[in-house]
């Protein structure tokens, strides 16, 4: 019952205050980005850069064929500049290097390829033809996409000159010459004659979806652990702690109020976005349960941190310490083939893990259960520590 | 002269205060310690463009070819292999079958994976050596990865905001114990408070930029530029932070702030990086946008005086038409 009241009371104060309405604001910001400004299926960005050394008539043929399969789409001229520039390309095989050096700025328009990703029907690549190599060079240099000189040999193969950037790894190189080491037709047959065997049904987060789990883990989650310090030293500040030594209300019945606030926060700014992006495909019956849970976690971090400080501007270093890393995990959710194992042991990580499992509707329910558990535990365990520490010093 | 005197006795104050609350310590130890982090991540980051799954008793010159052109992991049995495959993040498992590979998957993963893994097996079927190739393989020369210098550009963007806050907060800790009333009556000028109050943060972050760009490996890279946009960046983010400690009532206030100040420089780190170059438009409005152009392009070699000016004068200009919109409230904030 006061733990009722004390709740009451604190969503009442926290209705007037300006930080709860911020957090409804930012939810709707973030909502508006994703519905309006990123698409589902983005498009590729990477570009290439070709100069056929052959009569224009063997490069329509090289590309009609292509075009035929399928492979690449005719796109827009478009016109690219460019500006001064010197460098120096190097072959590693053959130990030399050239010196270029281009004092004049200029403009030249490129005939462009799009190499389409027959999944989506999106573009994955924009490959420019150029006139020369020397243009070849100073886009591959400036804009730091692949160049490649391509020449018909005496013995009627292609020849490829490809330019690096240099800090590609020689897997990369590898790769390069393994390539063209057959025709490319040949290796094209061989690739659609591989047996895969897939262990599970094929189902993704489309880009726009794949920013949820994000947002709840770190805007929703993670932001308890910052904002219920801030709450906890704005008390403090006023006095209004000490005041709690003269009523019936205990420390604990205080902290939980706080961390009730802050979850009913999360669970409203959390909605905001979940909603209307992910529709029915969530399993919400998991999603509310593990939200509130590692929202409750790390509120009780929060506080168990805030205890050993006096104020938001000393607790400040520490607390962005944490926050930082505490969002590593999110360079292994971004980069799929990016994962350590000492990654795996911040709490943020299987928060990440459950809640992108949560939004394809296809979560393995012990281990987010498990999970769950685990936070909910480790969460009172703070709490109870952050319990003693302030019982100590709060309502002194 | 006695200006400049009254702003350096305000930064002698707070660098006490400063070091006092370790706050000062706290920045710069923040960029050794993630500077040393992405020093040590980012290759593991660039260079695990594709994984394969090969089991023990495959042949060693399967697993040699294999390890030519990605990284390899090995597992004593099949199922092994599938629960590897099944994790969260991207490999492809390679299991003898018949004359050739199966390839296994997990079924989630991005197309290029499994093409890859396709080709591996395609070219391996069909053999054919280095000498075979009509390919050859030049290069710029350059050593920097685009990767570690994005997250090094982002560390230079978090340091910048960094300092912001810690103006915010260190102006809503003067309120409330009245610091700023008694500035007022004190000889200092209400702009030799400004600067005095901005000089601690900005010299602070301009040192830990330069520690953390020199831990990163960046010796070669062009220093006017780097000071030139930290600087500019910087003072943008006083003016932000000013104003959120001075419109600020209390903490929670202001750290609501901290958390709204996160939402331009985020929106244009990720808008540079993912939008197509025809919607980049959409986010010419931001400085931070413009500051993280100009450290892209000087991180990764590939700036020129011109657009870095041009780059710095739109955060200069943008940051001073804020600061000229903002001096009634800074000066009511300040009274």
């Amino acid at each position: 019952m006061k733990l009722a009241s004390a709740y009451r009371k604190e969503m009442t104060i926290a209705f007037r205050g300006f930080y709860f309405y911020v957090e409804i604001v930012i939810a709707l910001i973030l909502l508006a980005v994703l519905l309006l400004a990123v698409d589902e299926y983005p498009e590729g960005r990477e570009k290439e850069y070709a100069f056929y050394d052959a009569s224009p008539a063997v490069v329509d043929a090289v590309f009609a064929e292509l075009i035929e399969e399928g492979t690449l789409v005719p796109g827009e001229p478009e016109e690219l500049t460019m500006k001064p520039a010197s460098f120096e390309v190097v072959d590693e095989a053959a130990g030399t290097s050239a010196r270029y050096s281009f004092d004049d700025a200029r403009a030249v328009a490129a005939r462009t390829m799009l190499e389409m990703d027959r999944a989506t029907g999106r573009k994955k690549k924009t490959i420019y033809l150029l006139d020369s190599e020397d243009d070849l060079l100073r886009l591959s240099f400036s804009s730091g996409g692949v160049g490649a000189v391509i020449r018909p040999g005496d013995d009627g193969r292609l020849y490829y000159r490809y330019i690096l950037q240099g800090y590609e790894t020689e897997r990369v190189s590898n790769l390069l010459y393994a390539l063209h080491a057959r025709s490319l037709d040949e290796l094209g047959d061989a690739m659609d004659g591989q047996a895969v065997r897939s262990l599970g049904p094929v189902d993704r987060l489309n880009a726009r979806e794949s920013a949820v789990p994000l947002f709840v883990t770190f805007a929703g989650s993670l932001m308890g652990f910052f904002i219920v310090m801030a709450y906890l030293y704005l008390d403090k500040n006023e006095g209004a702690i000490k005041a709690i030594a003269v009523t019936p209300a205990t420390v604990r019945t205080y902290l939980l109020s706080k961390t009730l606030v802050i979850m009913s926060t999360v669970l409203v700014s959390s909605s905001i976005v979940v909603i209307p992006v992910m529709g029915a495909k969530p399993d919400y019956l998991l999603f509310y349960p593990f939200l509130l849970a590692t929202t409750f976690a790390f509120a009780a971090l929060g506080l168990f941190v805030a205890s050993f400080f006096d104020s938001m501007d000393d607790a400040f270093g520490t607390l962005y310490v944490i926050m930082i890393a505490f969002m590593l995990p999110a360079f292994s959710y971004l980069i799929g083939s990016f994962d350590p194992v000492w990654l795996r042991f911040f709490p943020t990580y299987p928060v990440l893990q459950v809640f992108k499992a949560v939004m394809l509707g296809k979560t393995d329910v012990p281990y987010a259960l498990a999970v769950l558990a685990g936070f909910l535990a480790g969460g009172a365990a703070i709490l109870l520590a952050a319990e003693a520490r302030f019982k100590k010093t709060l309502t002194v | 002269m006695a200006m400049i005197a009254k702003v350096m006795r305000i930064l002698r104050r707070d660098s006490l205060v400063a070091s006092r609350d370790s706050m000062l310590i706290i920045i710069l130890a923040m960029s050794v310690l993630m500077a040393v982090g992405i020093q040590l991540f980012a290759p593991g980051i660039a260079d695990s463009v594709v994984r394969i799954g090969l089991l023990d008793d495959d042949t060693a010159d399967h697993a040699a070819f294999v390890a030519e052109y990605a990284r390899v992991e090995r597992f004593g049995s099949v199922a092994e292999l599938e629960r590897r495959v099944a994790k969260r993040d991207e490999i492809a498992g390679m299991v003898r079958s018949g004359d050739g590979y199966e390839i296994v998957v997990q079924g989630d993963e991005g197309p290029d994976l499994l093409n890859y893994a396709k080709l591996l097996n395609a070219l391996y079927e069909l053999g054919g050596s280095r000498d075979d190739s009509t390919a050859s393989v030049l290069s710029f020369g350059k050593a920097v990865s685009p990767i570690k210098a994005k997250l090094a550009n982002m560390l230079i963007l978090m340091m910048v905001m960094l300092s912001g806050m810690t103006i915010s907060l260190g102006i809503v800790e003067e309120k409330s114990d009245d610091t700023i009333s008694a500035v007022n009556v004190s000889p200092v000028s209400q702009n030799a408070f400004i600067v005095g109050k901005s000089l601690l943060g900005g010299l602070s972050t301009l040192a830990s930029i330069v520690i953390a760009l020199l831990i990163l490996g960046y010796r070669g890279v062009n220093w006017p530029m780097i000071i030139l946009v930290g600087l500019t960046s910087m003072v943008l983010t006083f003016i932000i932070g000013f104003l959120q400690g001075l419109s600020s009532t209390d903490v929670i206030e202001a750290a609501t702030g901290v958390k709204m100040t996160m939402l331009p420089i985020a929106g244009s780190i990720a808008g540079y990086e993912l939008l197509s170059d025809k919607w980049q438009w959409t986010m010419y409005w931001s400085p931070f946008y413009w500051a993280y152009k100009a450290n892209d392009l000087i991180l990764t070699e590939r700036a020129d005086w011109p657009t870095v000016l041009l780059c710095a004068a739109l955060v200069s200009g943008i940051s001073l038409a804020i600061y000229l919109i903002a001096i009634p409230r800074i000066r009511e904030g300040l009274s």
